[in-house]
């Protein structure tokens, strides 16, 4: 493991001045994903700078017209808030469904975010993949199973954050820190995908860091019903093979507005366009469910081994949309 | 199984708590890791990028340069020993990718591995092999010198006549199998701490066999076994995996180097990577039967994955084979196995080593016999499975020859056989006949499905074992061992049968196990033969020692030996109960500090073959839209004689299968074709199920008395491992109709088969 000088500013600024002083640093949250990072030489920090005692970052706040949850607010605090519980299901059952409870005890939302993908041959110290610099990717006639099976180009990692596909139903967005600057861009504007950046999955620059993610209130009426559903392995705690949450807006039977997205399918968090816009103004009674699911990736292009997870798109996302309807 | 643990009158069957239950609990325990010693120093060990290579040249003049670097070794600048037939201290050639280099020992362990990353080595690459047929191919590179054979000649091993019985069956049903490698994933990973003195060298290590681990390094290291000391601390999971690598080897040539105490420990990677998994097996079967019922003819091939290194392929492509032998009664059986060397990681010891991989062949291809007949699966093992008078056929073997726990031959009955009995208990507790019912659920995504497996294995006769019983002059008794407690609970077990036979209670005795210098001769702890072979040691040991104890009393209370009785910690005469002593008052009287006696048994019989059996059931729930199997009920039914210690032997058994549940449904070690890198060398990705995965198990243990085994015992480590693949997929089959061949049943492949 290599070494790094740790150390934990007071403020925002200071973080954001201590990124920038410092070349190859990196801020930690939780470290449950950057600590295995540096432990296997993925990446090799001089300095980590601990956010820990920054106390605005670790709150949850609410007011009339947003809910503001700071980056180092915890996956468990996530999870267990009530208003969320409330108003963004999907998210809370993104946020427990994450891991083990011991990771969503020091896991936080803006590591959650921000964690590398797992590819086994980016994650691997031997291999030498685009993603690392190197001069191919080693996934093409290896191991595919767990890849993407849309919008993969020269790299075919999938976006591990179960918290980004539930934000992403929210048109939440993500508040960013950087010299002199505080700015706030939708989620959706957030992750890159390797077709424009192979080296990285956010528009993070190195200076800069994320502070909190907001996500927009809504008056009783117009509040959103959602779900979040994740296909694992290993139940206890894994990774999402394929998972999909849905937001639906229901008034006198009929969808007035549907946000659906899916983790494990594309490098990042993939939303379903084509599904929403069949979805908006049709009649939940009688809804041809199957159908609507088979919509759910446009245009897939799963290797031999992934092929299943187009499947077990259709299959969640028919369980989530049933499910929904059912509660209405 | 709150029955099973009800205290008895006599210590067997009695759950007395396991040796060190405190220490344990506590973590004040010492494992191999954590011993310390003054000056020690750290090594690290630098391992091949290549699947396949020769070394050039090792420059090492810039580690050595680094301060705090204390030695560095290479095979260029070691003495070139063997541990094994095919494993040097340290090699010229690398096998796979992991494969050790070169060492470095350091004042600390980033020095050392620093160190590691200055080491400059020149590979000639060689081209690699993965696949076990390729390598056996005419014109493969060879990965030894000898070829890529990994034993010196393929088994081949037939009872009766195999064409004859295909010729007269009805039917002749063939598949072909496949089982992956996987990590035993122990919690532990390998440690070892070595000490020079004046030319006689300590390891502590974590082992199953301290003196099998000394004659190792004996012949490695060319120094007399008498100035070799190995001790093995507490073991943080056996699993029969932690021998078999160079760990011992390394760490004492650092140490010699360096002139210091050196430790080394695997990290978690190294330990999946280049520790030791269960061999990847291809299996083909034939099962020829007739439309009554009677199977003619079983004829199984094994293709077997033996990685760079030979380890245990021997008696693991042997062990594969014994169920196809054995477990159905069969006039005409075949046997062939072929494991080959590839570049894999090293394939080597693991629980029940090839039985897991021959039972999910065998009893997921006779399940499919059973519905083609239409006949319940339950009813068909009834007719079909070996009974307890073994095989038809006649003896081969010389009639003074102790049986062979494999046999091959027929015409020679079992010492105890209640697989029957498992049938019947283990069908009753699962309510068998009415599984269809026991499932309803209004989700239509959702199947059930119930599966039954048997299985057999070897019931303890291993190889020759001594034990020492000694009790000093203050009456303190002490058994002494020379294998190790691999964490199965073995010294407890064999301190109940000792304090059984001295009539004195369990907490009177006191162990000394795992050190070559202390301890008589003994093999390692494995193929479930400890508390058969250790146990017969043992109690003989301990019978003499009652003997002697008698005979001090007799003298002193004025009787015949013959009128003496020892029980509940008294001698005392038998027409006179008040004429009596305790066994502390009666130790007082020794002339010499203590009285012992040494017995080393070659356990067995020359009549009986002696195995151990069971019979599980499960109950799945197969999700269709996620893929996913939910075990809701598994229950296990076990023959393994009398049951020494309930609560351990429940946590064999609980233990082993959810151990191979990993197998069964989540865990392989994958090598990437393209490269030879292990790719998901880690508890994260290597999917191990934590025990919020594991089903809660059902275990029922056969009313059985062994009469070969010590106190009716037969073996049990092992035997709860081998059938779970088979009952599980089983199972999946009954939900979903699909037979799956090839573990684990992932849910990519369950959606794979549902949908396409």
């Amino acid at each position: 493991m290599s070494t790094f000088r740790y150390y934990e500013p007071e403020s925002v600024a200071e973080v954001v001045s201590a990124l920038k002083d410092n070349v190859n640093s990196s801020v930690i949250g939780g470290g449950s994903d950057l600590l295995s990072e540096i432990k296997n030489g993925t990446t090799k920090p001089n300095v980590l700078l601990g956010l820990s005692r920054i106390d605005d970052l670790k709150r949850i706040t609410a007011t009339d017209t947003e809910v503001r949850i700071g980056s180092m607010v915890t996956i468990n605090a996530v999870s267990s808030d009530p208003v969320i519980k409330r108003d963004y299901g999907a998210l809370s059952e993104a946020s427990a469904g994450l891991a083990t409870p011991q990771i969503r005890n020091v896991g936080t939302l803006g590591g959650n975010l921000n964690q590398r993908p797992r590819c086994w041959y980016y994650r691997n110290p031997l291999i030498d993949c685009l993603k690392k610099g190197g001069t191919k990717c080693y996934a093409l006639g290896g191991h595919t199973k767990y890849l993407c099976v849309t919008e993969g180009e020269r790299c075919y990692i999938v976006h591990p954050s179960d918290t980004a596909v539930a934000l992403s139903l929210f048109s939440a967005e993500i508040e960013i820190a950087s010299a002199g600057d505080i700015r706030r861009i939708p989620i959706g504007s957030f992750f890159v995908s390797p077709s424009e950046n192979i080296l990285r999955e956010t528009i993070l620059g190195p200076d800069e860091f994320v502070t909190a993610v907001y996500l927009p209130s809504h008056a009783p009426e117009s509040r959103h019903m959602s779900k979040y559903i994740k296909a694992r392995e290993r139940q206890s705690g894994d990774f999402a093979l394929v998972s999909v949450g849905i937001s639906l807006k229901v008034s006198s039977g009929t969808i007035q507005a549907c946000n659906i997205c899916f983790g494990g399918i594309a490098p990042t968090p993939y939303r379903s366009i084509q599904m929403e816009k069949y979805l908006v103004n049709r009649s939940v009674e009688n809804l041809d469910v199957s159908y609507a699911a088979g919509l759910a990736i446009s245009d897939p292009k799963p290797f031999p081994d992934n092929e299943y997870k187009v499947t077990l798109a259709t299959n969640l996302v028919k369980k989530a949309l049933s499910d929904l309807i059912c509660d209405l | 199984m709150p029955g099973a643990l009800e205290m008895s009158e006599s210590l067997i069957g009695r759950s007395v708590n396991r040796h060190h239950f405190p220490e344990k609990l506590t973590g004040d325990a010492k494992y191999s890791a954590d011993l310390i010693m003054p000056g020690m120093l750290h090594a690290a060990i630098l391992r091949s990028p290549h699947p396949h290579a020769n070394i050039l040249s090792i420059d090492t003049s810039k580690a050595e340069k680094l301060a705090g670097v204390k030695a560095v070794i290479t095979p260029f600048n070691i003495p070139s020993g063997r541990l094994a037939v095919d494993l040097f201290i340290l090699d010229t050639r690398v096998r796979f990718v992991g494969d050790e280099v070169a060492a470095v020992a350091a004042v600390d362990p980033d020095i050392a591995r620093k160190a590691i990353d200055l080491l400059d080595v020149r590979y000639e690459i060689l081209p690699f092999i993965l696949d076990p047929d390729e390598a056996l191919s005419k014109d493969a590179i060879k990965i030894h010198e000898n070829g890529n054979l990994a034993i010196p000649e393929p088994i081949n091993l037939e009872r009766g006549d195999i064409e004859k019985g295909l010729i007269e069956a009805d039917e002749i049903f063939e598949d072909s199998y496949y089982i992956p490698a996987h990590s035993a994933a122990a919690l532990e990973p390998r440690a070892a701490l070595a000490y020079w003195d004046n030319g006689h060298l300590t390891i502590w290590k974590s082992t199953r066999g301290v003196h099998v681990e000394r004659i190792s390094l004996s012949n490695a290291l060319k120094i007399p076994t008498e100035n070799i000391r190995i001790v093995g601390p507490f073991l943080g999971g056996g699993f029969g995996n932690k021998d078999e690598t160079r760990l011992g080897a390394i760490s004492a040539v650092l140490a010699q180097k360096a002139d210091r105490p050196v430790r080394l420990e695997y990290s978690r990677e190294e330990e999946f990577v280049a520790g030791r998994t269960r061999h990847a097996s291809y299996i083909d079967l034939k099962i020829g039967f007739k439309l009554d019922g009677t199977i003619t003819a079983i004829h199984g091939v094994a293709t077997l994955n033996s990685g760079a290194y030979q380890a245990s392929t021997p008696q693991m492509s042997r062990r594969t084979g014994q169920c196809m032998l054995y477990l159905y009664s069969c006039p005409n059986v075949k046997y062939e196995s072929y494991p080959a060397y590839t570049n894999c990681p090293t394939a080597g010891s693991y629980r029940a080593l090839g039985a897991p991989q021959g039972h999910f062949a065998l009893e997921t291809l006779m399940d499919r016999v059973a519905e083609y007949l239409g006949i319940d699966p339950v009813e068909f093992r009834k007719k079909n499975h070996v009974k307890i008078e073994g095989q038809p056929g006649r003896r081969t073997s010389p009639d003074d020859q102790i049986i062979d726990s494999q046999p091959v031959e027929g015409g020679v009955p079992f010492s105890s056989n209640e697989l029957g009995q498992c049938l019947v208990k283990g069908a009753e507790a699962f309510d068998w006949v009415n599984r269809r019912k026991s499932n309803g659920s209004n989700d239509e995504s959702k199947k059930y499905g119930s599966g039954v497996a048997i299985m057999i294995y070897r019931g303890g006769p291993g190889y020759p074992t001594g034990a020492e019983v000694r009790v000093n002059k203050s009456g303190e008794i002490t058994v002494i061992c020379g294998l190790m407690d691999v964490g199965e609970g073995m010294t407890t077990v064999l301190s109940q049968m000792c304090a059984e036979v001295l009539g004195v209670e369990y907490a009177d005795v006191s162990t000394l196990f795992g050190d070559t210098e202390s301890t008589p001769d003994a093999p390692i702890t494995s193929g479930s033969t400890a508390t058969f072979s250790a146990g017969t040691a043992v109690i003989r040991a301990s019978t003499i020692i009652k003997d002697s104890l008698l005979a001090l009393a007799g003298t002193a209370l004025e009787s015949e030996i013959s009128d003496l009785v020892l029980e509940n910690g008294y001698i005392s005469v038998k027409t006179d109960p008040d004429r009596r002593m305790t066994v502390k008052e009666v130790a007082s009287l020794m002339t010499n500090d203590y009285i012992s006696s040494i017995s080393t048994v070659d356990p067995g019989s020359t009549e009986y073959i002696v195995n151990s059996f069971g019979a599980h059931f499960v109950n799945v729930e197969v999700d269709t839209y996620t893929g996913n199997v939910n075990i809701l009920k598994y229950v296990a039914a076990h023959d393994s004689g009398v049951i020494i210690n309930p609560q351990l032997s429940l946590n064999q058994v609980e233990g082993g299968i959810s151990q191979m549940l990993g197998l069964a449904l989540s865990e392989e070690l994958v090598t990437d074709r393209n490269t030879g890198v292990t790719l998901n060398g880690s508890y994260l990705e290597h999917k191990c199920p934590t025990i919020l995965d594991y089903p809660e198990i059902q275990v029922i243990f056969a009313d059985s008395v062994d009469p070969v085994g010590p106190m009716g015992a037969k073996a049990l480590g092992e035997v709860p491992s081998v059938g779970v693949g088979a009952a599980v997929a089983n199972a999946v089959y009954d939900a979903i109709g699909i037979r799956f061949n090839s573990l684990p049943i992932s849910p990519d492949k369950i959606i794979r088969a549902l949908y396409t």
